[in-house]
């Protein structure tokens, strides 16, 4: 190759490199922004290694799923789950005896489109489990690791509430 | 022994005066070769880009925030080892496409030369993103390097094939590089290399299910997706369909089998529409003799004349000129006239198409010599312009060198046959008597550099050529060179 051509070659791969770490460099920092917000509602939340409930319902003290027949609302945030992906924890409510709803509080997002691989898993799990009212669901194809990490947590948060 | 058989002032005669009245060094193949090097320096800057490119996407995507960690710097390491490696993988197959683009630029040798340095520089970067991206996502969840591939191999979808992949890659190679050194068959190092693309085709739904990078609704995606499609399709379309399309479009049916001497005989052909095929460049084929135990073996063989075009409905005619070394070559002798051929090509720059100059010089041993016949009846020089030399064993050897003498007398051409057992010193591509007697290169060509340089024939006597060629001050883009050792 002729040194001006070289010369060309280098100039233009480095212009593309810097153009990249640029980009790069205002994603990180969004990046950066939601995880942290992330992780304070979750520290709010009282989050210990083995998932005490953080509640926030009317009725706080009772912690057991077992009163039927009232209509109170407990809420209990499972264990953070690590994943090469990020960390996973969930929230779920239950109301009833039943699995009223499932909020991720943490979700996969370490490599910025892992975030995009779990929020399209979530809205599926968060279904099945509902349906399912219970963590044994199946877990969806291309998102197994998010899957896994959301449905551990889930039953983490579920045996806090010994439901 | 050495001798000159004709001189450099052709049969009919121009004499030394009319030398000087030229239209003086107007080089005629200047603009054509200035086109080429800009093209070959576009193909080696958008090669280099490519790299820089995909390191770019995962820069775009924050890659650069993941070294604050052990764990963060190992995955990012890995992760760009996994993008460049593969990029450099979609580089070797398009090199391998036969693209006309790549073909007529750097020709057909010089593009798998450059394949063939890429293969383990490809292979180290694949291995490492495997072994990086253990030990990163392993650090992250506390796990050794090998409970994560295992963990990986179970847990995520499509990792399996990667798995699968990277020890296609490592078979490969590995027996790509035993293969040459051994000089197994060609079809078994042929076989190997059809594993390339079980090795890629695994390769591939990793990248785009587990690696963040490429994850749905992403411009990268898009990006890879293009560069993998269209790599696939310039394989489809140049390797696959072309041939197929020339083939029905030729219809090349063998004519006669001409021995030459013993071993080595001409296969002449006719075909249809042969002025297609002449005009490209290229005088690189692969045969493929449709006949039993035959069909299923592509032969490579230069043309060992130009092509007859034919007039009308006349067909024209092709010829090769075929040394028997394996079986598979052997047999071609008892070929039957009306066996029909299917071709690839033609490819290679060992032609006009290569040329810079208005000297030429060619120099051809063994088999080798008879693409330099094909050369040298059709490329444009002015009488004593060109130097022929041709380098046998003995006469028996010097293959075809009564048609060579012909039309070097014609065309005026100086031509000198080199004959006698080969020279153990320095310059073992000359007799040991034209050594002793103190020839070197300078004794056959005077003002070498200012000369295309043709050189082909078996690989260790074509780099002592070159070598001395180099040395005498030719410029690299003056000298080509066609391997000839298949």
């Amino acid at each position: 190759m002729r040194i001006r051509a070289a010369l060309a070659t280098a100039v233009a791969s480095a212009g593309v490199l810097l153009a990249g770490w640029q980009s790069g460099a205002h994603i990180a920092e969004t990046g950066t922004a939601t995880t942290t917000s992330l992780s304070s509602t979750a520290s709010s939340g009282n989050t210990g290694s083995t998932g005490n409930s953080g509640t926030t319902g009317k009725s706080g003290t009772s912690s057991g799923g077992g009163n039927t027949g009232s209509t109170t609302a407990a809420t209990y945030d499972g264990t953070q789950v690590q994943t090469r992906f990020g960390t996973v924890q969930v929230r779920v409510t239950i109301q009833d005896g039943k699995i009223t709803e499932v909020t991720p509080l943490q979700l996969t997002d370490a490599e910025r489109k892992s975030a995009q691989i779990s929020s399209r898993a979530a809205p599926i799990l968060r279904s099945e489990v509902l349906q399912a009212q219970s963590a044994n669901v199946q877990t969806v194809g291309g998102a197994t690791v998010t899957s896994d990490a959301y449905l551990t947590s889930l039953q983490a948060a579920l045996d806090a509430a010994n439901f | 022994m050495t001798s000159l058989l004709t001189s450099g002032s052709p049969v009919k005669s121009a004499p030394e005066g009319a030398k000087g009245k030229r239209p003086t060094a107007v080089e005629r193949f200047q603009s054509q070769a200035r086109r080429r090097l800009a093209r070959a320096d576009l193909l080696g800057g958008l090669a280099w880009l490519s790299g820089a490119a995909s390191v770019a996407l995962w820069l775009a995507d924050g890659g650069a925030n993941g070294f604050s960690s052990f764990a963060g710097t190992m995955t990012a390491l890995g992760i760009v080892a996994g993008l460049i490696g593969m990029d450099i993988v979609l580089l070797m197959l398009l090199l391998a496409a036969r693209i006309p683009f790549i073909d007529n630029t750097i020709g057909h040798d010089r593009a798998l030369e450059v394949h063939k340095t890429l293969g383990k520089p490809a292979l180290y970067l694949l291995l490492a993103h495997g072994v990086l991206l253990a030990v990163g996502y392993g650090a992250a969840e506390g796990l050794d390097p090998v409970s994560e591939s295992v963990s990986l191999w179970v847990n995520v979808p499509d990792m399996w094939l990667a798995f699968v992949s990277t020890a296609l890659f490592i078979a490969v190679v590995v027996t790509s590089l035993v293969a040459v050194r051994r000089k197994f068959p060609y079809e078994f190092w042929y076989a190997i290399h059809l594993l390339t693309y079980a090795a890629v085709g695994t390769a591939i739904p990793h990248q785009f299910s587990v690696g963040g990078l490429f994850a749905e609704g992403t411009w990268q995606r898009w990006y890879w997706l293009v560069l993998c499609v269209g790599t696939g399709a310039a394989l489809l379309w140049f390797r696959i369909w072309q041939p197929i399309a020339a083939t029905f479009r030729h219809q090349i049916t063998v004519s006669r089998v001409v021995r030459v001497s013993p071993g080595v005989f001409s296969i002449e052909m006719t075909g249809r529409n042969l002025a297609r095929l002449a005009g490209s460049g290229g005088r690189f084929f692969f045969w493929r003799f449709l006949a039993p135990g035959q069909w299923w073996q592509p032969h490579p063989f230069s043309l060992s004349a130009e092509p007859f075009t034919g007039q009308g409905n006349q067909p024209g005619k092709l010829r090769i000129t075929v040394r028997a070394l394996g079986k598979g070559t052997a047999d071609l002798e008892h070929i039957k006239p009306g066996t029909r051929v299917a071709i690839e090509g033609p490819y290679g720059m060992f032609s006009t198409a290569a040329r810079t100059r208005n000297k030429v010089v060619m120099i051809g041993a063994g088999i080798g010599i008879t693409p330099l016949r094909s050369l040298l009846e059709s490329t444009p020089f002015q009488p004593g312009d060109a130097t022929v030399l041709i380098r046998g064993h003995d006469e028996t050897e010097l293959f075809l060198d009564r048609e060579i003498m012909a039309l070097c007398q014609t065309r005026g051409a100086t031509l000198f046959h080199l004959t006698g057992p080969r020279s153990q010193g320095d310059h073992p591509w000359l007799p040991e008597d034209a050594v002793r007697a103190g020839f070197g290169l300078h004794s056959y060509v005077q003002n070498i550099t200012d000369a295309d340089v043709y050189v082909c024939g078996p690989a260790p006597w074509a780099a002592s050529v070159i070598r001395d060629v180099q040395s005498a001050g030719v410029p690299t883009e003056q000298l080509h060179y066609e391997r000839f050792d298949w």
